[in-house]
């Protein structure tokens, strides 16, 4: 008896995976653990290795398919034996089809309802009133939602990209055949968006050599990032402070910690680590900054969910650390390096991508001496650290020498002040300078 | 049914027997020296003449289609030419005692009866007279073809170049034809010689010979109609009809109105030119049961029609019973019937193999034929010589080829150029005039003054509104209605214009099916309105007769779905006469038909459709009362053919939409413009009819329930119909349903979803959706929610073609699927 394999659902908040390279064509030999393919969702990526052995009989979703979740992806069984029966409703059987399907009578036939109708089938039609429109508002069709019968995009589609403001400028119209996210204002896709703007054909003769270059498809997450960070600007008005303190005593820390980390049976807790505790410490005394900006209501959050912005091969990550303020500075060291290396190796949970109501983004390791973060919506603030570098001040009139370590606070000015964002500041700073207290505290 | 007449039960089981009276069967045996006492020796050979021409006339068509060469001269006509040799002496005859102020109509095979009645009025007419209508006739130009380029000894000479050049011209479809080689050889004519339309449709010209009857009977007008027609057309309703209605007894009872009026019956002689043959049908003896087509007369009146059977193949016995007739109609005895007896030796058209008869039967009634007979007769009478006759002949296929050079001389006789001139067709469709009174000359007949009339009183003292400055909706008994918006503009026209006639089923003292003419009685005398037998091809067909001889009327069949039973008389005879005879015709009819509901399958019907798909038709529904009123007095003002659609769903309704209410006074909406009920921005919905209102309650619900604003638009004319208040809408909205009660398949909303695909394709936010009725029959009343469209189905079709709205759950469906498969089963 042949089996099917399902695409794998990753977390709650997820519908569907892209298949983004299959491992295995159809009459494959398949052994228990190889890979059959892998695949995507719009934060993590994974493999999916074969449970059962046999030969691939069939596949019904091809690379670059989006595929629902728990659907039938691929069948595995004897040579021969039969899978139509795994097709999933409305793909093709590759086999001899069954039976035709009736045509369902009036009396029967489930009525539609709109919001049914809107996500039946997407056909790609757009009502000439719609392309008008678009043309006109130069909306940037590729993002819009169909809303019309059988998946048209009818006009009010277009109407909500113009509101939205996605369009796309009249000189990258020509070039524009996958939607991008605009570096335009409101989001605007402008010509210098696109990855190989061409050169006009007349003028070939004259143009300069041509450069080399690889188009290279954004994956899914790259896109992600690029509208989150868009919407991010688009929607907010940012606006980031720096400032620095004195880190002797946070050096101080982290050296006798290393020294006794075993001892103590202390994980390796690193100086980001304890900038993580003390922000999760302060921030239940700022609750404009543990927060989320919905519109016209603010949500303030009596738990802190740390966000860590991470780098990975994949591009910009960001787990969380749930309930960072009841986690002993041990504790926050080891859930963060959890999802940290979980956000690396790309097998994270998608669940753990989302719900921060802060995030710290740290530079610092790779000799950031400022910058200004981009908050991630809909929390109100994101701090930066930076490097430390030697400074120089005057302590009972003589210069002394100290490590200074640089924080870059961008706050969302809708919400937030810069007086406020300076208190929060300084408060984030006396506590790191005196992290020593604030562990006893 | 007048109440003036009372049906007594005792009377009407009383015993006894109906009593026939002998119907002659050729009668006449006067010999020639009784006969010389009648006619000169000129009138004899005058009557001689007149058949030869005829003879030669239908010779020459016969050579041309069978040999394509006459006389030497060579010619391809490729269109019809139904010969009628054999026949020449019953149609001289019949045209010897017509004159000017008589009229005559006929068939496919006539033209024997338009040479013979054009010679005999170029005879009866002054020269003067003669010269005046040829001159005027299409500005002179065939008279100057035949001036410039024939030699005429004198008026009466020119006079029959004329006539044969204009018929022959006509016949080869020249422009310098009678009728500008529109009409052709089946439908050639010459009004100012009596010579009225000929029809290729067999039996259409009984109805509306009738109409002219009538035309000459309500307006006091000299002279009667012959109604020319075959043993074959016998067969058929509309001729049946025809006789019947000349024959009903209220026209000697009822009309004179006692003596206010003139009585007397329909001064109209159907004459059946008896050639044993209906195409290939031998009636008698095979197609009929008559046996002699006389018969027909006894079953129509007590009079039996005066009908008669006479030798066709003798003129002097066709003119001894045509005279007797035309004075019988002439003392107000009509109408009347005769039996031609005569027979075809040419076949039905040329292609005719004469399959159906032996070659020996038509050698027989060679050898009876008729010209030889009575040059015979004139010879052995020592009347006329010879040398005579072979002169006469001579000169007659001298004139005959003459006259055939210049029609086939594309110079002198062109075809209309509809190149040059792209709308010479075109512009003749409609006459699209305004004419307050088709004769201003005369007095109207009516009963009392207008104001005295007790409907036009009681009408004064209705509100003009479905509700009052209150809001409060008028209470039905004071309310201006659609019927009273129909009938002020009818009751205006019958004192502006004389020929006025109104008349359908149960018009009169019924007031119409549905009340549009109630209390109408007191004020119009019957001879201008009556009821009709239930004869609706008569009704319709006799209308066009009257319209053509310069009357105007207002029919009603009641019932929409009695179209059927008048299509010929609507869509071949009222839709096409205009243009068939190069504008020379006006067809002032308004045809009022009602769209019923509650009565099933066969009296539920909107056929708005079949109305408009037909060239030459204006089609309306108003159903409001304004509208009514003023599409109404439009119709009645114009000079063309209208087929006026009501709803029997809105009769009672008041005035919803103009504030003012509906105007009083002379009020016109010209044909062509629909109406914006209701200003909206998101969505377009066009109805035809009735539907309007419930498009009315869709554009409330959307309204109220999903924010959508809804522009309501009654199209109120179908034909003509301008598309550009919609094609505004369309822009604004970029959505439109069309909506009606027609079946919707092949229906006007499909024509006009069409249209507005094509005008409105770059606006358009989905496709222009029809919501029709399902084509299906119309069940009954309790289902009909399920047939007609509702205001669900607006929304439903909304939702499922063209923009989906949230939250809303369709109870129709309208998807694509569905559409197909009812497509693909025809339902």
């Amino acid at each position: 008896m042949a089996t099917a394999v399902i695409m794998p659902r990753q977390g709650q908040s997820v519908e569907s995976c892209i298949i983004t390279a299959w491992n295995k064509k159809v009459g494959d030999t398949v052994a228990v653990g190889d890979i059959l393919f892998s695949y995507e969702t719009d934060k993590s990526s994974f493999d999916e290795a074969a449970t059962v052995e046999g030969t691939l009989l069939a596949i019904f979703a091809q690379e670059g398919d989006d595929v629902p979740c728990l659907q039938n992806v691929c069948v595995i069984g004897n040579a021969g034996e039969s899978y139509a029966e795994f097709a999933p409703a409305g793909e093709e059987a590759p086999a001899p089809v069954a039976e035709e399907i009736k045509t369902e009578t009036a009396e029967t036939a489930p009525v539609a309802t709109a919001e049914a109708t809107s996500v039946q089938e997407i056909s790609g039609a757009i009502s000439p009133r719609a392309r008008a429109l678009a043309e006109k508002t130069n909306a940037d069709l590729l993002k819009a939602t169909p809303t019309g019968p059988s998946g048209r995009i009818i006009e009010r589609d277009v109407q909500s990209l113009v509101d939205r403001g996605l369009t796309v400028s009249g000189a990258a119209r020509a070039e524009y055949t996958s939607a991008v996210e605009g570096s335009g204002i409101n989001g605007k896709v402008m010509l210098s968006d696109l990855s190989a703007p061409v050169a006009p054909a007349a003028e070939a003769a004259f143009t300069a050599p041509v450069a080399e270059y690889e188009d290279v498809k954004l994956p899914n997450i790259r896109k992600i990032i690029a509208k989150q960070m868009c919407a991010s600007l688009n929607s907010m008005a940012q606006l980031t402070f720096n400032s620095s303190f004195d880190a002797t005593k946070m050096l101080e820390l982290r050296k006798s910690l290393k020294a006794g980390a075993d001892k103590m049976g202390l994980t390796n807790i690193t100086l980001n680590d304890m900038i993580l505790y003390a922000v999760s410490r302060v921030l239940l005394d700022f609750k404009g900054f543990n927060a989320h900006c919905l519109g016209d209501t603010m949500r303030y959050f009596n738990t802190v969910n740390l966000g860590i912005a991470v780098d990975t091969e994949r591009g910009l990550m960001v787990p969380t650390v749930f309930g960072a303020e009841k986690l002993s500075l041990n504790e926050i060291a080891k859930q963060s390096k959890a999802v940290i290396t979980a956000a690396q190796s790309g097998s994270i949970n998608p669940d753990l991508l989302s719900g921060g109501t802060f995030t710290v983004s740290n530079l610092g390791s790779l000799g950031i001496e400022s910058f200004t973060p981009i908050i991630n919506p809909p929390q109100t603030a994101i701090l930066g650290v930076d490097c430390i570098q030697k400074r120089i001040k005057e302590v009972n009139g003589e210069d002394v020498i100290y490590p200074a370590m640089g924080l870059s606070l961008t706050v969302d000015h809708r919400v937030l002040d810069g007086a406020d964002a300076a208190r929060f500041l300084k408060a984030v700073g006396q506590a790191l300078e005196n992290i020593d207290l604030l562990m006893v505290k | 049914m007048p109440k003036s007449q009372y049906v007594d039960p005792g009377k009407a089981f009383e015993s006894g027997f109906i009593r026939f009276s002998d119907i002659p069967v050729c009668q006449y045996n006067k010999k020639l020296e009784e006969e010389c006492k009648l006619y000169t020796k000129a009138d004899m050979m005058r009557i001689y003449r007149d058949m030869a021409i005829i003879r030669e006339f239908e010779t020459m068509l016969n050579e041309v289609k069978t040999k394509s060469c006459y006389n030497g001269v060579e010619y391809n006509n490729p269109g019809p030419a139904h010969l009628s040799i054999g026949q020449e002496a019953s149609a001289v005859g019949e045209a010897y005692c017509l004159d000017i102020n008589d009229l005559s109509f006929g068939s496919h095979r006539s033209h024997g009866e338009i040479l013979a009645k054009g010679l005999s009025s170029i005879e009866k007419l002054t020269d003067e007279e003669v010269y005046d209508i040829m001159k005027e006739f299409l500005g002179g130009a065939v008279l100057s073809v035949v001036e410039k380029h024939m030699k005429s000894a004198n008026v009466k000479e020119l006079a029959i170049n004329f006539l044969l050049y204009g018929a022959l011209a006509e016949i080869f479809a020249r422009k310098t034809g009678f009728n500008r080689g529109l009409g052709g050889s089946m439908h050639a004519f010459f009004i100012p010689f009596g010579l009225m339309p000929n029809n290729a449709i067999v039996g259409a010209s009984a109805p509306i010979a009738l109409g002219a009857a009538l035309y000459k009977r309500s307006n006091h007008k000299k002279g009667i109609i012959v109604s020319n027609c075959g043993d074959g057309a016998t067969g058929r309703g509309p001729v049946l009809e025809s006789l019947n209605f000349a024959s009903m007894d209220q026209i000697t009872k009822l009309w004179g109105m006692d003596g206010k009026f003139e009585d007397g019956g329909m001064p109209i002689l159907f004459n059946v030119f008896n050639n044993h043959y209906g195409m290939g049908g031998q009636t008698r003896g095979e197609t009929m049961g008559f046996d002699m087509v006389a018969r027909l007369g006894a079953g129509f009146n007590p009079e039996q029609m005066h009908a008669e059977r006479v030798n066709g193949y003798d003129p002097l016995a066709v003119i001894d019973a045509v005279s007797r007739k035309k004075q019988l109609l002439i003392e107000g005895k009509g109408p009347a019937l005769l039996d031609v007896v005569t027979y075809r030796v040419s076949g039905h058209s040329p292609s005719d193999s004469s399959t159906y008869r032996t070659a020996e039967e038509i050698e027989a009634w060679k050898a009876a034929d008729p010209i030889l007979a009575f040059k015979q007769k004139l010879i052995l009478g020592g009347i006329a010589k010879e040398e005579e006759f072979a002169q006469m002949h001579e000169e007659i296929t001298s004139r005959m080829t003459e006259i055939m050079k210049l029609a086939i001389n594309d110079e002198i006789s062109p075809r209309m150029d509809l190149h040059k001139e792209p709308d010479a067709i075109a512009s003749i469709m409609f006459s699209n005039q305004q004419v307050k009174s088709m004769d201003p000359t005369r007095e109207p007949d009516v009963l009392m003054p207008k104001e005295e009339c007790p409907r036009v009183k009681e009408i004064a003292n209705k509100i003009r509104t479905a509700k009052d400055e209150n809001g409060k909706p008028v209470s039905k008994m004071k309310m201006y209605n659609v019927c009273d918006g129909l009938f002020e503009p009818i009751i205006d026209k019958f004192y502006d214009d004389p020929t006025l006639i109104a008349y359908g089923e149960d018009n009169r003292d019924w007031g119409g099916a549905f009340g549009v003419y109630k209390k109408m009685t007191e004020a119009i005398p019957y001879h201008r309105f009556f009821n009709s037998p239930i004869s609706e091809s008569a009704i319709v067909g006799s209308a066009v007769g009257y319209a053509m001889c310069g009357g105007r009327a207002i029919v009603e069949l009641m019932y929409a779905d009695f179209i059927g039973c008048a299509g010929d008389e609507i869509f071949n005879q009222m839709a096409k006469w205009q243009a068939m005879s190069a504008g020379i015709l006006k067809m002032p009819i308004v045809l009022r038909v009602s769209v019923g509901s509650k009565y099933g399958a066969q009296h539920s019907q909107d056929w708005t459709a079949l109305c408009a798909h037909i060239p030459g038709l204006k089609v309306v529904f108003p159903s409001t009362p304004t509208d009514a009123k003023g599409l109404m007095t439009s119709a009645l003002e114009g000079t063309d053919p209208v087929v006026f659609f009501e709803s029997q769903r809105v009769y009672g309704f008041g005035e919803e939409f103009r504030k003012d209410g509906v105007p009083t006074g002379h009020f016109e909406i010209p044909f062509g413009e629909p109406d914006v009920k209701k200003e909206g921005k998101d969505v377009t919905i066009l109805t035809i009819g009735a539907v309007l209102y419930r498009a009315m309650e869709a554009a409330k619900i959307l309204e109220e329930k999903y924010n959508i604003s809804a522009e309501v638009i009654d199209s109120r004319s179908i034909v003509p119909f301008n598309y550009e208040k919609v094609i505004e809408s369309v822009k604004k909205t970029g959505k439109i349903l069309i909506v009606g009660d027609a079946c919707e398949r092949n229906s006007v909303m499909r024509d006009m979803a069409s249209n507005i695909t094509e005008l409105c394709f770059d606006y358009l936010d989905g496709p222009p959706v029809v919501v029709g009725s399902r084509n299906w029959i119309t069940p009954a009343f309790e289902l009909e929610k399920s047939f007609f469209p509702q205001a669900s189905w607006i929304i439903d079709a909304l939702h499922e073609k063209i923009m989906p709205l949230p939250g809303h759950v369709a109870e129709n469906n309208f998807t694509d699927i569905e559409k197909i498969d009812r497509a693909k089963k025809g339902i």
